[in-house]
């Protein structure tokens, strides 16, 4: 019988959570989800933090769910208000055919994490690296399947969140100032990302990247 | 005084004077003098590291530099003090010729560019490959805006596109960088590390899975950044909508710091006995990036895209050099390609200021309207495909020798294609830029300050080929 524990369960909601964003081509709802998985992240560093007795991870569970799951998504929502974007009308592949194969890909990321070593007090065993995996390749499909620029930026955050799902689970806790750093560089590339989405808006009078097609060989 | 200080304040110091200076006369004297006070004072600080046998110089234990680190320290800043004082010529064109000049937008160049230096810097000093994988990520986020300075349609484009494809690239080399952690926690050291020095002295204790993985995702990751066929679609797009020393500080520095990182992550492979991975990949890959990119260089139509077409061959060259574990020679490479690219870049941003196209069709005849131009375009075009009597050429003999020496015979064989065809294609638009009638309007070229630093980096190419500077630096290192 297959007995989950507390983390792991966290972070397979976040990847099945995740598996629902591919599904909807509605930016605030993409935007929603995205929030919800990663307070359960969040929630899932909260966890580890109590057997590993790693009090840093509380920071850490905090500054996620502070920045990650409300401060981006909301500059993110503010952004699509100002440019008047709601809808990925062209997405590449038809959502519900995207979402099933991100379906996949989670049963996928299960056959590939099982052969992984078992890390030890961590609280969660391969379970949670096909949570991160899963997130990583749900995060590609999104990017690959959708065209406008803020469905980019939401494809790569949730790449990010797959990475961060499996350090957390497969380690015993990055340090601190590097996690930090990491959260740092994310920010500051979201937030250079949304400005140049404005940009893109002004300048072309769409965000649809699939139509930037200028410069080429 | 401390490692990280050392190569920190200056930057630093730089990136705030340029936000609070307004005129931007100012800038361009001040940002070149501060460019060539950290030359000088890594120089100096480094001069122990050179005499003595000590390798490393720092109180702290995830700050360390090794010879290898300081030479590169070296070659990256000065090939941003160069580009940026020959900037300064390059905005005085800008300002007088282009409408659409606006003095913020340099002020706003000169700041990302000081800050770019700081996070290039860190990339040679950082012992511990979380540090490493920030830094890289730092100087993407920094280098985006050099890309984006002329705010127009193409360069919106290529700034998206370098932002996205090397942030999720680098995103993959995070993940590597998080499975070479967890390698490390399999009764290697208790909890786990990142610092290179402890995994270098467990190598034989991290777990082989995981470890194999997690380099394999970091050459991924800086493998895109650093412009590796088939990764590298942004890097013709990003190097020729930058401005003209925006595309010699990616071309000469920024792809040198993305090797070294694959350095540093090949040497910790090299020390576990996986030889396939370690050598003999990045030596293939390199050789068929080398290839890939001299077949692209053949049917080329704007100039700076042909020299960023050359870095990505040059690029695949130093990936074999890597392959082969010869620190010396993936120097070397290095070395000569970005002194010949910078002048390069740097050359092509005159002509296309003075000609107003980027269109090689366009482009006849420099050498009949400036002599001088033309001139040294010419040397650093034959310097950069690798021909006697420069430098680049010892580095790639030594480079093709070695790996028929380590019997990598069809490396060898395809590397040695790739350096023919890139020398023909190379000199074959060389000719169509230099000959042929020349266009009328030549009033715009005004050779004299915009030849001193393309001038200074071609002695300094022919100096490398022609000095005793390589078994100098055999010495060294």
């Amino acid at each position: 019988m297959i007995v989950l524990t507390n983390i792991e369960l966290t972070v397979l909601m976040s990847a099945v959570l995740a598996a629902l964003m591919v599904g909807s081509v509605h930016l605030r709802v993409n935007l929603w989800l995205y929030g919800a998985t990663t307070i359960l992240i969040a929630i899932a560093t909260g966890l580890t933090a109590y057997p590993n007795e790693e009090p840093s991870l509380l920071l850490i569970a905090l500054l996620i769910a502070g920045l990650k799951s409300i401060a981006i998504p909301l500059f993110l929502a503010w952004t699509m208000d100002r440019i008047h974007v709601h809808r990925d009308l062209g997405a590449l592949v038809a959502p519900p055919i995207a979402m099933h194969s991100s379906i996949l890909l989670l049963g996928l990321s299960f056959l590939l994490t099982q052969g992984l070593p078992t890390p030890s007090g961590t609280g969660a065993g391969w379970y949670g690296a096909s949570a991160g995996i899963s997130l990583v390749l749900t995060g590609l499909l999104l990017m690959l399947t959708r065209r406008l620029a803020i469905s980019q930026i939401i494809g790569f955050l949730v790449i990010e969140n797959g990475i961060y799902v499996f350090a957390l689970t497969q380690t015993r806790g990055m340090p601190l100032i590097i996690e930090m750093g990491i959260l740092l560089d994310v920010l500051v590339g979201v937030m250079l990302a949304g400005l140049l989405t404005f940009k893109i808006q002004e300048t072309f009078e769409h965000i649809d990247i699939a139509k930037l097609t200028d410069l080429k060989d | 005084m401390n490692l990280v200080a050392a190569i920190s304040i200056l930057p630093i110091v730089a990136t705030i004077t340029t936000l609070i200076t307004r005129s931007a006369v100012t800038n361009r004297v001040l940002v070149p003098i501060f460019c060539s006070l950290q030359f000088a004072s890594i120089l100096c600080w480094s001069l122990p590291i050179f005499r003595g046998g000590s390798s490393t110089l720092s109180p702290m234990s995830d700050f360390s530099v090794t010879k290898l680190g300081v030479c590169f320290l070296l070659l990256t800043t000065f090939v941003v003090a160069c580009s940026l004082t020959h900037a300064g010529t390059f905005f005085a064109a800008e300002s007088r010729q282009n409408s659409s000049y606006r003095a913020d937008q340099e002020q706003f160049f000169y700041a990302s560019s000081t800050l770019c230096l700081l996070a290039m810097s860190f990339i040679f000093v950082c012992d511990n490959l979380g540090y490493l994988w920030i830094s890289i990520e730092a100087t993407t986020l920094c280098s985006a805006s050099l890309v984006y300075y002329s705010r127009t349609k193409h360069a919106l484009e290529a700034t998206w596109k370098y932002l996205i494809v090397c942030s999720v690239g680098i995103a993959f080399a995070l993940l590597g960088t998080v499975l070479i952690f967890a390698a490390s926690q399999h009764g290697a050291c208790n909890g786990g590390s990142l610092n290179i020095q402890v995994l270098l002295s467990h190598a034989e204790l991290l777990q082989p899975n995981l470890l194999k993985l997690g380099y394999i995702f970091c050459l991924l990751g800086f493998g895109t950044k650093a412009g590796i066929f088939p990764l590298h679609s942004w890097l013709p797009d990003a190097h020729s909508e930058a401005p003209a020393p925006a595309s010699a500080i990616l071309s000469g520095a920024l792809l040198n710091c993305a090797l070294f990182a694959i350095y540093r992550i090949a040497g910790l492979m090299g020390l576990t006995h996986h030889c396939a991975l370690s050598s003999t990949l990045p030596i293939y890959w390199g050789a068929l990036t080398a290839l890939a990119a001299s077949l692209f260089l053949i049917h080329q139509s704007g100039i700076k895209r042909l020299w960023a077409y050359s870095s990505i061959e040059n690029v695949g060259i130093m990936l074999v050099a890597i392959g082969l574990d010869s620190p010396l020679l993936f120097f070397l490479q290095a070395l000569n390609h970005s002194l010949a690219k910078v002048g390069l870049f740097l050359l092509s941003g005159n002509i296309i200021q003075a000609l107003g196209t980027k269109d090689l069709s366009q482009i006849r005849g420099v050498l009949t309207t400036s002599p001088t131009w033309g001139i040294l375009l010419a040397v650093s075009a034959i310097a950069v495909t690798g021909s006697p009597p420069f430098g680049a050429f010892l580095s790639e003999w030594l480079i093709l020798t070695k790996c028929t020496d380590s019997r990598h015979w069809l490396a060898a064989l395809i590397l040695l294609v790739a350096i023919a065809l890139s020398f023909v294609a190379v000199c074959i638009h060389a000719s169509r830029i230099l000959l042929g009638p020349a266009r009328t309007d030549s009033t715009s070229f005004r050779p004299l300050l915009a030849s001193i630093v393309p001038a200074v980096l071609c002695v300094g190419v022919t100096a490398s080929g022609l000095t005793t500077l390589p078994s100098f630096l055999q010495n060294l290192l």
